[in-house]
């Protein structure tokens, strides 16, 4: 994947990285990415960790709060001025006053913790903590480096003209046949199919279907490039491998293309991802279960390609000054509160089952791995319900305004319990190839889904001075900075 | 795959008849006084008959005969003198009797502790490995109400319990319990085996014969043994300490290979210079380390949990005292090099 990081791009790495370091000797700073494809609850993850290292919170088996270590852990003004700082007040007002979960992440944000904490063998130190929080989707374009024009069409219109995708992807096509690749470059023809490109994108995200592999990562998440020249391309039905024409419509695009790979790609690579220390990946495999196999498998695809992107393994003393690996990653599947705890193995299980192939290669690698089922904030409770002699376990909360189970509709204010369905001990059944796994709300009308995982709103009765309640936060503390503070 | 499909989703309302509620976390305030009792360890299967069980069987057996015989005669007799004296003997035979009795329970119960702490730091070790959730918590409620007896550990406990309640997985639970309950019952064992080594390589440098020192060293290395088991929640008897003294030399026999890189070095450099000073300082020293080493045996075999998320104590830190001690009894001070030899002959 790397292949294509030009020689120029990795000496600004390594010169980049070799001032983290000497910065490291005075400061020591730890820099953890916070990612996830769209709706795995990053922003909700990176508030409750920030919130749980100030106001500190119930982290048994975070070792260090746990013990009573920390000190204090402030936010202070982030080392660089260009990136959004993570509005983390904001962020945590929405989620405790107006029990709404923050707007998803469309760009990269960055924040800086400074932890005071004292070692076991007594005195006093200081971490520093920097907080990258990026779309995951962005990953999913630094395959893209390695691609020409003509590869990303052929492999972006393959996934196009997947019977899963194909009802979604049809106006896109059609717009597509109506368009000549070897035609005069036209900027209309050129805004209709970007357009239609992204609405195919955009749908393929919707509940039921819930796709995940959906690059390039911008066009859902545009930011301030939207409506630029770099994100108004589409892939085209080209002929071959031949350069199409100068002034040709395939000549336009593939420009834009490449456009696109230098100045949005390239540089996200460069200047943020290259230098990261530790990694949390967010994973929201309940989703995926609840729209069917093809999105699991989707899903699969996706995570495979994100994780492609990252240098793993352990750093040696040239690596550690030119070329940092990141050494430990955590797969973490979110929204382990909309399950019984009795089944956050099973969901692990799933998890560790998409991340296999990861997994092989990090070990190899000599990388740390974990995977954990937490919920950063947890937003139901647990009860058990008798039916028929059969004792479910159930989970209790306030369904979000609009979710719908079995006909009925919820209004936002309404408590339930929700038995959402019993995931497989052997997650080997759901992977069955053909998608005959199991059923999700993408077959027939979703009223003989297998799962129904309902979105809970966060839950009453929280403040922001109090913790906030979580499902195994700790355990990713203490995975991602435990070794850092002993 | 249709036959393995799962029970289907379903919505309950709240005020559904089947539906209850899960207690919400636990508070701070839990009452240690409702936890549960602890669970005595399951009776070790034993088929077959050893040779040396036999003898012991055969000689009990015997030896309880004779003395039963021994004291109804003697009452028997008593009774033949005067009617007074003979009630006199049946309450002492009697009392007797109950005293037996007792002290048999007692060991009995020191046993079933004692093997019950085995099969804990086994069970917690299962679980460490297998992540099982139930287990772990098992283990955790069976060290509360262990530690129940130890006042220091009470804001321990209570806060262990508090977090019973939570998501917290088996392995993490099982590091959790031994983070809050272990680790002041560490510092305090590390102290003891410290203490009893220094007092043991004293003795030895000041003492005038070498059955003294043996002695010693022998009387010191019971006492910490017993220490030990009392401060990990063991309280063995006199049976018992015979079972964790053979427990702890085994332990040593098993250990002793292993820890020869990091020990005898140290041991044959400490020796080498403390014996250049005076032959029965470098003894000293060497009975000093012995009783540490034999030190960090015992907590190996008495402590209920295995060392998984604290650091088990390595013989430099129980015995660096002890080194250093010497070392700095080595440093050149021409003048009492020579004070030092003669005051070891």
């Amino acid at each position: 994947m790397t292949a294509r990081i030009t020689l120029l791009d990795e000496a600004r790495i390594g010169l980049r990285s070799l001032i983290d370091r000497v910065e490291d000797l005075a400061a020591p700073t730890l820099r953890l990415g916070v990612t996830g494809l769209s709706r795995a609850g990053k922003t909700v993850f990176t508030t409750a960790l920030i919130h749980a290292l100030i106001r500190g919170g119930r982290l048994p088996v975070f070792e260090a709060a746990n013990a009573g270590r920390i000190a204090s852990a402030e936010l202070k003004p982030q080392p660089d001025d260009a990136v959004p700082r993570f509005s983390y007040e904001d962020h945590l007002a929405q989620i405790v006053e107006a029990r709404r979960w923050p707007a998803s992440t469309t760009r990269i944000s960055e924040l800086r913790l400074v932890i005071r904490y004292a070692p076991p063998r007594g005195g006093l130190r200081t971490l520093t903590l920097d907080l990258v929080d990026y779309p995951g989707e962005w990953l999913l374009d630094l395959p893209l480096l390695d691609m020409s024009f003509a590869d990303f069409s052929r492999t972006s219109l393959a996934l196009a003209r997947d019977p899963a995708r194909a009802i979604l992807a049809a106006p896109f096509l059609a717009a597509l046949a109506a368009s000549q690749p070897s035609g005069p470059e036209n900027e209309t023809t050129a805004r209709t199919l970007a357009a239609a490109f992204t609405q195919y994108l955009a749908a393929c995200r919707g509940e039921r279907v819930a796709m995940s592999l959906l690059p390039p990562g911008r066009f859902l998440m545009p930011g301030d490039l939207e409506g630029s020249p770099a994100l108004t391309f589409a892939p085209l039905d080209l002929p071959g491998d031949a350069k199409p024409a100068a002034g040709s419509l395939a000549a336009m695009m593939e420009r834009r293309f490449e456009a696109y790979k230098s100045a949005v790609v390239r540089p996200f690579f460069r200047d943020h991802f290259a230098r990261l220390d530790r990694q949390i990946v967010l994973v929201d495999a309940l989703s995926a279960l609840n729209a069917g196999p093809a999105a699991l498998a989707d899903l699969e695809r996706a995570l495979d390609s994100i994780l492609a992107a990252f240098r793993l393994g352990r750093n040696s003393l040239v690596s550690t000054l030119f070329r940092p690996r990141i050494e430990r990653v955590l797969f973490a599947a979110t929204k382990a509160d909309h399950l019984h705890h009795t089944s956050h193995d099973r969901l692990e299980a799933i998890l560790q089952r998409l991340v296999e192939r990861a997994l092989g290669r990090a070990k190899a690698e000599g990388a740390l791995f974990d995977v954990a089922a937490l919920s950063a904030v947890r937003a139901t409770r647990e009860a058990s319900v008798t039916r028929g002699g059969q004792v479910l376990p159930a989970i209790v909360g306030t369904p979000e305004a609009g979710q719908e189970v079995a006909g009925h509709v919820f209004d936002g204010n309404e408590e339930v319990g929700v038995f959402p369905g019993d995931l497989p001990l052997v997650p080997d059944g759901l992977f069955e190839p053909g998608g005959g796994g199991f059923r999700g709300l993408a077959s027939a009308d979703g009223r003989d889904a297998d799962f129904r995982f309902v979105r809970f709103r966060p839950p009453p009765g929280i403040g922001a001075g109090a913790p906030l309640p979580h499902i195994r936060l700790d355990r990713a503390l203490q995975f991602l900075l435990g070794d850092r503070l002993a | 795959m249709a036959e393995q499909r799962g029970r289907r989703p379903e919505v309950f309302r709240l005020e559904d008849a089947g539906l209850t509620l899960a207690p919400a976390e636990a508070l701070p305030e839990a009452t240690p006084e409702d936890l549960a009792p602890i669970v005595p360890a399951p009776p070790r299967s034993r088929f077959g008959v050893t040779l040396g069980g036999l003898f012991w069987t055969a000689l009990g057996g015997l030896v309880s005969l004779g003395t039963g015989l021994a004291v109804t005669r003697l009452v028997e007799d008593l009774f033949a003198r005067a009617e007074w004296l003979g009630a006199v003997g049946l309450a002492f035979a009697g009392l007797f009797a109950v005293a037996v009795l007792a002290l048999i329970a007692r060991e009995a119960l020191g046993l079933a502790r004692l093997s019950s702490l085995d099969t804990l730091r086994a069970r917690a070790a299962d679980a460490l490995i297998t992540d099982d959730r139930p287990e772990a918590e098992g283990v955790a409620r069976a060290l509360i109400a262990l530690a129940k007896e130890n006042p220091r550990l009470a804001r321990a406990r209570g806060d262990l319990t508090t977090h019973l309640g939570a998501i917290i997985d088996g392995a993490d639970l099982v590091r959790l319990t031994e983070r809050t309950l272990m680790a002041p019952l560490d510092a305090q064992a590390r102290a003891m085996v410290s203490d009893a080594a220094k007092r043991v390589s004293v003795v030895t440098a000041v003492s005038p014969r070498a059955a003294v020192d043996l002695f010693f060293v022998l009387y010191t290395a019971v006492t910490l043994t017993r220490r030990l088991a009392e401060l990990y929640g063991g309280r063995p008897g006199f049976l018992g300490m015979i079972r964790l003294g053979r427990h702890v030399l085994s332990h040593l026999a098993v250990t002793g290979g292993m820890a020869a890189g990091d020990g005898l070095v140290q041991q044959i450099l400490g020796h080498g210079i403390a014996a250049r000073l005076s032959a029965r300082l470098g003894e000293g020293v060497v009975n000093g380390l012995l009783t540490a080493r034999l030190g960090l045996a015992a907590i190996a075999v008495t402590r209920p949990m295995p060392f998984a998320a604290l650091p088990a104590p390595r013989l430099s830190d129980v015995a660096a005292g002890l080194i250093r001690k010497a070392e700095a009894e080595d440093a050149p001070q021409p003048g009492r090099r020579r004070a030092g030899g003669a005051d070891g002959e």
